[in-house]
């Protein structure tokens, strides 16, 4: 029966196409959303396994930017049981980097990038990429074990220069990552080099900054952030010496480290002592919610697609009445008819998942090739059996309807109905 | 033994309510061979459809070797047509999609076709004369191979009965003796009761049942 199905479809090859077409793009669509979701999880989870350790925030803050904390919160950590490591930050967006400001920067960076000669990569890159400046208590953070820019510093020899230590204290030093270098070249095009400089700050405010240290941590979250001295950063940012974004601490046995948290939390409690697991897992159902606001909009598209299936098979069995009532005088059963019909719509339904999954697999490489900053799509076997099993299920739903009335035409009927 | 007792069916079109059969009773002999005839509209058809188990009569039975059609549900109807019927139609009926082949085995179709009935439906085919064309689809066949194809489906399943509504209306004289005559020696062979609508007499023999059939009432029984 399945290749009496199979026949039947490949009748009317141009309906069948369309229907086929009808129903891959939001296929595609649907893999293509589920390969983003799962290519940001994976990034997240790189990040956030570069910091070890637990990141203090004012409560409910959404990240060390709109966090402010009081500065005696250190020394209370400190004295905390198993904690081994306490340091400072202050966060924020700079007024403006080389004479251009966040939103500037954002509005004009396909512009600039054209102008400039940049490459398509390198411009979607930049949609991705605000500047913070980051300032650290510097000799705390020597202390740290798990120092993420410190620890991505690049090898010397690729430029890698050196990181903040007490030198720098108070000093118009700063670190940067090789995204950031790129970002604001010179006239001639050439990234920014140690012992380049910088300028932060627009008009009277502007303040110059050598560049000490180039970082690459592959991860579009934490390449644009510039690193400098905390008091400079306050200076820079208009930050009172009152306050701290965050403190970073580390355990003196990484698996205290959910022990240190809670500590912390009961001690301070209008603080949030975040893991990295705990940031994850949050991350996770953040996108969670989006899949499914996502799966919302594409179900549209898919209910789409099924009313093309609807309609094609419509035509179908209608053209075909005599066929059935031949079919029943034969000692098909209803149930045979019906199963004929479905198995014809799922058959449709499987072309377009694989013409869909094969879509997706091309655009997703592709998408690889243009998406940098550490974002990888990913298109796995799993999805690509989902969005194949999605499609058939889709199939079968819109051949049902077309598939009972042709099931419910009376032989002789059906007969006479084909014979006009 | 096919025994047609007080048959009744009516049809509503649109507001009126149509007599195609009023009262019909009739006994077809094993093996016999019958002919119903008539004026268009007399009612022939509607009764070829309900000995065939296509429709449910609205008063009467029907009984064919002691079955009684009129009382078995749906699935037994489509279980008795599949094991026991075949049918043949005017414009044939095939499958355009499908091989002669293929077509001589729709009614196994749902549940798998085993190399035994293969082999059957490949030997039918060769007694129809068309050993040479089992691989052709309809459009590739003239209306009269088309014919013996649609005998052969009939005939595949060794039915009690073999119901055949006009077929040789689509035919010219030539192909349509060339039809009957197959149907009779296949007939014969098998010793299945034919049951033929016809407007054509000259395929009647002297030994045939004829049921002439006028406004939905039996006229004669010879």
């Amino acid at each position: 029966m399945w290749r009496f199905a199979w026949k039947n479809l490949l009748t009317r090859p141009l309906r069948t196409t369309l229907a086929l077409i009808g129903l891959s793009i939001p296929i595609l669509g649907v893999l293509g959303l589920y390969s983003i979701s799962g290519g940001l999880k994976n990034l997240v989870d790189d990040t956030l396994e570069k910091i070890q350790g637990v990141v203090v925030l004012r409560e409910n803050a959404p990240s060390p930017v709109f966090s402010s904390l009081d500065p005696e919160y250190v020394e209370r950590i400190a004295a905390l049981p198993h904690v081994k490591n306490v340091a400072a930050e202050v966060w924020g967006f700079p007024p403006s980097v080389e004479g251009t400001s966040f939103m500037a920067k954002a509005a004009s960076t396909e512009l600039l990038g054209r102008l400039r000669g940049q490459t398509q990569q390198q411009r979607m890159q930049n949609l991705f990429d605000p500047v913070i400046l980051s300032g650290q208590d510097i000799p705390a953070h020597q202390g740290l074990q798990t120092a993420v820019f410190a620890n991505a510093l690049l090898p010397p020899d690729q430029g890698g220069g050196r990181f903040l230590d007490h030198r720098d204290v108070g000093q118009n030093r700063i670190v940067i990552s090789r995204k950031l270098a790129r970002d604001f070249a010179g006239p001639d095009g050439q990234p920014k080099q140690v012992g380049d400089h910088l300028t932060i700050g627009s008009g009277d405010a502007a303040e110059d900054f050598e560049i000490i240290g180039i970082y690459d941590t592959g991860s579009m979250f934490l390449d644009g952030v510039m690193i400098t001295d905390i008091d400079v950063a306050r200076r820079i940012l208009n930050v009172p010496d009152t306050m701290v974004s965050n403190i970073y601490v580390e355990a003196d046995d990484p698996r205290r480290m959910s022990e240190v948290a809670s500590a912390i939390e009961a001690a301070l409690p209008d603080v949030d002592a975040r893991e990295m697991d705990e940031l994850s897992t949050d991350f996770t159902r953040l996108l969670g919610d989006l899949d499914k606001f996502l799966l919302m909009i594409v179900s549209l598209a898919l209910l789409v697609g099924v009313v093309g299936i609807v309609n094609t098979m419509l035509m179908s069995t209608t053209e075909r009445f005599a066929e059935f009532g031949v079919l029943r005088t034969n000692g098909w059963s209803r149930g045979d008819v019906l199963r004929l019909v479905t198995a014809e719509s799922a058959y449709l339904g499987l072309w377009a998942g694989l013409v869909g999954s094969v879509l997706a697999m091309v655009l997703v490489a592709l998408g690889n090739q243009f998406i940098g900053g550490g974002l990888k799509l990913v298109l796995g076997p799993g999805l690509l059996g989902f969005g194949i099993g999605l499609s058939v299920v889709m199939g079968v739903l819109g051949g049902l309807y077309p598939a009972w009335r042709a099931s419910r035409l009376v032989p002789m009927d059906a007969i006479r109905l084909g014979a006009r | 033994m096919i025994d047609v007792v007080d048959v009744i069916k009516t049809y509503r079109r649109g507001e009126q309510r149509v007599e195609a059969l009023r009262g019909i009773s009739c006994q077809i002999p094993r093996g016999a061979c019958a002919f119903i005839v008539g004026p268009s509209g007399s009612g022939k058809s509607t009764l070829l459809y309900l000995l065939g188990a296509l429709d449910r009569p609205a008063g009467g039975s029907i009984r064919i070797d002691g079955a009684d059609l009129t009382g078995m549900s749906e699935a037994d109807l489509n279980a008795y047509r599949r094991d026991h019927i075949g049918f043949i139609f005017q414009s044939f009926n095939l499958i355009g999609n499908l091989t002669a082949l293929e077509n001589v085995l729709i009614p196994f179709l749902p549940r798998g076709v085993s190399a035994s009935l293969r082999d059957r439906a490949e030997a039918l085919l060769d007694e129809v004369g068309l050993s040479d064309r089992k691989h052709h689809r309809p459009r590739q066949l003239s209306g009269g191979e088309q014919q013996r194809v649609a005998i052969a489906r009939a005939l595949i399943k060794d039915p009690v009965l073999v119901l055949a509504d006009e077929p040789t209306g689509e035919l010219d004289s030539k192909t349509g003796d060339e039809i009957y005559r197959i149907l009779r020696r296949l007939q014969t062979e098998r010793a299945t009761t034919l049951v033929v609508v016809t407007h054509d007499r000259r395929f009647i023999r002297p030994d045939d049942l004829v049921l002439e059939i006028q406004d939905g009432q039996l006229l004669t029984d010879s």
